[in-house]
């Protein structure tokens, strides 16, 4: 019996629950470890290059901080408020996230964590009792905290769906709820639905949320009531009638084992200062295929697509500037490569198509796509293969070196030429805080 | 996740270790007797870190805990999972500063004690802000 007839039975206890693990405010929790002084009070952290507000603490989110804002626009009203600021800190961020999945994953068996992104996690919790659901999940929101010092929050529901819905209230309610709500019981279920705004709903963005309340669909409850034909029709789908059927309760989405293959790598950055130069574009270009070429290689895989694409900044009315329309080329390779030098070269010919003299642009990026593992490679019968063999087998070498000089000193020690070596055009990130557990020369003192 | 295949719970060091490692043994498998006996190397992580999510570093700056062997510029080991319990060294956060210092719990009272002659001892006043950030377990220090 899965899940879904348990369900459907009047008198029914769900077995089999899923869960989801979200950090709470997860950049600025990490920003407060050490920095125990801003506990309780109001933290803001910025995307890259200082571009817009994408972490808040609940204390900035009282004073009114929006999400999503231009710094440069919340300036004034940060500094009224005494907000401290800070520029995004990955490298403190990931390490945290490995340490917060990687105590999931202590805790519950093989197979049961899906790390969804970089502060949630999918848990498969169909081997817990029922009568100990709330204990446990209790316990692992206490043991997650006090190993790595990051709060959570946990919802916990018979559908990955639901399981988002359960989280988001448990959030919304704090107070009542201390951050762990189990939607166990149809009653709940329903209450639950009922209490969550048809945008809050996992998958449905802004535009669908303006479309379904044009129907009187203003709650998850409202949605449940139309059938799983109209979801189909009006929400783009398998996609929305997948969604229909989790919010009535029947799995769906099934827990999948971690995405260790990729499809498509991308690198794309906004610059520090705009660039001008085709020089400084190629630069950058070239830096960004480096890295993306390094986690092409980090899975064992060789691309065979590549795209670039540059975003000129564009004059709008007297002196208000904003980003003008994304140009992309794009080139397919004779043969898959993961060489940073193979994927440089086409990659710069297709920068100097696109550049145009005289403008000014903000980004840049290198997209890798049709990625193939690098064990099945295809020759190309009417291509000489550029590298083949010893050759291959020496490109190959090359770039384990490098990649390992570059893994073992942290950061690109060792680059191609093409890289540059002035680099102006870097993320700006004027706030940004000690790299506290990557690096030995900037870990924490104690008095 | 990219990182998984070097990182672990528990450390366990590296398992990429193959027969065509052991230099003196040839085709026939005959070698110097020392093959027998060849094993992974000492890996300091399996001493010093014992639940790797839970484990952080700091660097000491002060000299309040020279009596307890802790010099400035030692690496501390700090585990958050382990509880922190009387006559432990502990980081403690005390009004919004990181600290480490001797932990007392009498049940009465608790005090931050450091080890060195010149700085008092804290005791915490119950309407302080405290908590124990961590428990260090192992201080490494350079005797060069």
């Amino acid at each position: 019996m899965g899940r879904g007839d348990i369900l459907y039975s009047r008198y029914f206890i769900i077995l089999d629950m899923i869960g989801i693990v979200d950090c709470n405010s997860f950049y600025c929790s990490c920003e407060r470890l050490f920095k125990p002084d801003l506990l309780h009070k109001p933290v803001v952290v910025l995307s890259n290059n200082d571009g817009c507000i994408i972490s808040r603490s609940d204390e900035a989110k009282i004073v009114g901080i929006e999400m999503g804002s231009p710094f440069f626009m919340q300036k004034k009203n940060l500094e009224k408020n005494g907000v401290t600021t800070f520029s995004s800190n990955y490298h403190l961020y990931g390490d945290l996230s490995w340490r917060v999945m990687e105590t999931l994953r202590t805790m519950l068996p093989e197979g049961c964590v899906e790390v969804y992104s970089v502060d949630e996690s999918f848990i498969d919790l169909a081997h817990i009792e029922p009568a100990a659901l709330q204990s446990f999940t209790v316990s692992l929101k206490t043991i997650i905290e006090q190993w790595t010092g990051i709060s959570v929050s946990i919802g916990v529901a018979p559908t990955k769906a639901l399981s988002k819905v359960a989280n988001k209230l448990a959030k919304k309610n704090k107070q009542i709820t201390g951050c762990v709500l189990i939607l166990n019981t149809e009653k709940k279920i329903t209450q639950a639905l009922q209490k969550t705004p048809i945008g809050d709903v996992w998958g449905i963005g802004y535009q669908y949320a303006k479309k379904l309340s044009c129907y009187g669909i203003n709650t998850a409850y409202d949605l449940t009531l139309r059938t799983e034909n109209w979801a189909h029709q009006e929400l783009g789908g398998v996609v929305g009638a997948r969604l229909f059927r989790e919010l009535k309760g029947f799995p769906c989405i099934d827990m999948q084992s971690e995405r260790v293959t990729k499809h498509m790598i991308a690198t794309t950055r906004m610059f520090g200062n705009p660039v001008t130069t085709l020089t400084q574009l190629e630069e950058a270009v070239a830096t960004y295929m480096a890295r993306a070429a390094e986690k092409l290689r980090r899975q064992h895989a060789a691309a065979r697509g590549i795209t670039v694409l540059i975003v000129p900044k564009q004059e709008v009315k007297g002196s208000y500037y904003r980003h003008g329309p994304t140009k992309t080329a794009s080139i397919r390779l004779p043969v898959a490569s993961a060489l940073t030098n193979e994927l440089v070269k086409p990659a710069l010919e297709l920068v100097r198509s696109l550049f145009e003299a005289g403008k000014t642009y903000k980004k840049a990026g290198v997209i890798l796509s049709d990625i193939v593992p690098e064990s099945v490679i295809q020759g190309n019968l009417f291509v000489a293969t550029p590298i083949c063999g010893e050759k291959l087998a020496k490109g190959r070498a090359l770039m384990e070196a490098v990649d390992n000089i570059n893994f073992s000193m942290r950061g690109d020690i060792l680059k191609f030429a093409a890289s540059g070596t002035t680099r102006n055009w870097k993320m700006r990130q004027e706030m940004r805080s000690p790299r506290y557990t990557t690096r030995w020369e900037e870990l924490p003192l104690l008095k | 996740m990219d990182s998984q295949e070097w990182q672990g719970a528990a450390y366990k060091g590296s398992k990429k270790y193959t027969q065509q490692d052991v230099t003196t043994a040839n085709a026939t498998g005959f070698g110097a007797a020392t093959d027998d006996y060849m094993e992974r190397g000492i890996d300091l992580n399996e001493q010093l870190i014992k639940n790797k999510p839970a484990t952080f570093f700091f660097r000491m700056n002060s000299h309040a805990m020279t009596g307890a062997g802790i010099y400035p510029g030692d690496i501390l080991i700090v585990d958050r999972s382990i509880r922190a319990s009387n006559q432990k060294i502990v980081v403690a956060i005390l009004n919004g500063e990181l600290l480490i210092r001797r932990y007392t719990d009498t049940g009465v009272k608790k005090l931050l004690s450091a080890e060195n002659k010149k700085c008092a001892d804290i005791e915490i006043d119950p309407l302080a802000s405290f908590a124990v950030w961590g428990v260090v377990i192992y201080c490494i220090h350079a005797t060069l």
